[in-house]
């Protein structure tokens, strides 16, 4: 699903990613773990397309993106959803209409938005909140809507960055027990998370460890430490 | 979702950001009416020096006491005169009336009035009827027959109108003449650059308007973008709001050329300028409601685009 070798990338003048090489196979969850200013999430933008590598091969759910274009960058978001901590929904919107939007831009019938967004909707316990703007909602609401709006267009794989950053530990749980729930499904699951809690609910996932842009080996004794579960597939460690 | 469904959603999705709408909305208006000032301006002097450019209008006196049947059948001679455009006639009875008529406003507005008690009708020169010394004038225009040049043959016509049977005096201004001339060869050469300027102008406040409030909808875009919107999902409801801003904000602006065309018509059209302003013609109305318009749509574009 994620292949990447070597990759090195330049943001500012500083080295944001120094010789990254990750490998992450179909179904897997994966934690990228470290302090802030790791290169977490900019690890991410390299993945959903929004920062390009200046050296190295990154290949993501097929797509080459080192040769990524820009008229090709939607093909990679349809296959790629990505979950911020700021939950990057439209406060305007309904929370229909916010978890719609990804359907309609992939030219889905409304027939099928309609059934398949009341699907999701039902699942994540949002019914009572269907039509009300998303900007009376709480967070933990909000965030459920950005998953939703990810999880409703089954996408093959989904960028977490921080998604419990702004939420209360009851809520974090919830939260990541839903990207279990999907991961189970066989979507491939990669969260950035600095927060150790997080990483004991699903002791399962692997753990990538970043420090200063570099992949090193995470702290010994941590859940889903990759010293002490599997190892990286092809990884650099 | 097509392209129609795409514009509808554009205009739909305006209500959502009222305060950026309006606020372009208004500079979108106020930049078109500046543009359509200067196109009512060109426009009026255009018309008025067209009006008077091609012509030649001499003022003629005959001498006082002149037998008035002769001047008459002198007037019905030069109004079947070849290249004759206007004829005003007076004889001296009417020429009195006339400035009788002409100190009625000025002696009713108060500062000649009182003692002669005549305020309401202007001043009484009926006594001068018996020995009227005004003469038998005539105002008579002329169209310069294009193939000839205006000067020597105004000369002429002065030469042949000063030789008629009981003339005193005629006058004419030939400058007037050379200034309409050149003030036509004036626009014909500057029009062109400076509507080419105003319009860049226009094109360039529209645009950076219509930028300024896609940062308001930054965050949609953005969005849009992450689950994986083609570009024209993303610009058509753009371009569509623009748009509608430039096709309203270019109607609104019209309306108030309207109104602004009809304060300065009751402003000017007065003794002594007596200019009738004129609103735009429909083919430059139009021209201005399409000019903004595609400004507008191409600036959003190019906007949607960054």
């Amino acid at each position: 699903m994620v292949h990447l070798e070597h990759v090195n990338l330049t943001l500012g003048g500083a080295q944001a990613l120094k010789d990254v090489t990750l490998h992450v196979e179909r179904g897997e969850f994966v934690f990228l773990t470290g302090p802030s200013g790791a290169g977490k999430t900019t690890l991410l933008r390299v993945l959903y397309g929004d920062l390009k590598p200046k050296s190295g091969a990154a290949d993501v759910a097929g797509v080459d993106l080192m040769r990524l274009r820009g008229v090709q960058l939607p093909e990679l978001r349809r296959k790629v959803a990505v979950v911020f901590q700021d939950f990057k929904v439209l406060p305007e919107r309904t929370v229909f209409e916010n978890i719609a939007i990804a359907l309609e831009v992939r030219g889905v019938s409304s027939v099928s938005i309609d059934r398949r967004v009341r699907a999701v909707i039902r699942a994540l316990d949002l019914e009572e909140r269907s039509y009300a703007p998303c900007r009376e909602l709480s967070g933990g609401e909000q965030q459920r809507v950005a998953i939703a709006r990810s999880m409703v267009v089954n996408p093959e794989l989904i960028l977490a960055d921080e998604p419990t950053g702004n939420l209360d530990s009851d809520l974090s749980r919830h939260l990541i027990e839903l990207f279990k729930q999907f991961n189970t499904y066989g979507t491939t699951i990669i969260m950035a998370t600095h927060n150790r809690e997080v990483l004991s609910w699903a002791p399962e996932a692997r753990q990538v460890h970043l420090v200063r842009g570099e992949i090193k080996p995470p702290p010994p004794g941590s859940p889903g430490s990759v010293l002490d579960t599997k190892p990286i597939i092809g990884g650099s460690l | 979702m097509s392209t129609t469904k795409l514009f509808l959603r554009g205009v739909a999705d305006m209500r959502r950001f009222p305060l950026p709408q309006l606020c372009t909305l208004l500079t979108v208006c106020m930049v078109a009416l500046l543009a359509g000032t200067g196109l009512l301006i060109l426009h009026n002097v255009q018309t008025e020096v067209l009006r008077t450019q091609a012509q030649a209008r001499f003022q003629i006196y005959w001498k006082v006491g002149a037998d008035l049947t002769a001047v008459e059948a002198q007037w019905a001679d030069l109004k079947r005169a070849p290249g004759i455009a206007e004829v005003s006639t007076f004889t001296p009875r009417a020429a009195l009336s006339e400035l009788m008529r002409g100190l009625a406003p000025r002696t009713s507005g108060g500062a000649l009035t009182g003692a002669e008690g005549n305020a309401s009708s202007g001043e009484d020169f009926s006594w001068l009827e018996g020995d009227n010394p005004l003469p038998a004038t005539a105002l008579v225009s002329f169209n310069i027959p294009p193939d000839e040049q205006p000067e020597p043959w105004m000369g002429r016509m002065y030469a042949r109108l000063k030789g008629l049977d009981g003339v005193e005096q005629v006058t004419y201004n030939p400058t007037q003449l050379t200034l309409a001339t050149g003030w036509i060869a004036l626009v014909q050469k500057a029009a062109w650059p400076a509507l080419g300027f105003f319009a860049l102008v226009v094109g360039l406040v529209v645009g950076n308007t219509l930028k300024l409030m896609m940062l308001a909808r930054k965050d949609e875009v953005e969005i849009l973008s992450l689950v994986g919107a083609r570009p024209w999902f993303i610009r058509a409801p753009l371009f569509a709001n623009g748009v509608v801003q430039g096709l309203c904000g270019s109607l609104l602006s019209l309306v108030c050329l309207k109104f602004l065309q009809s304060w300065l018509r009751s402003v000017l059209d007065v003794p002594p300028l007596f200019l009738k302003v004129e609103f735009l013609p429909l083919w430059q109305s139009l021209a201005l409601v399409l000019a903004t318009t595609c400004v507008a749509g191409l600036a959003s574009l190019i906007a949607a685009r960054k």
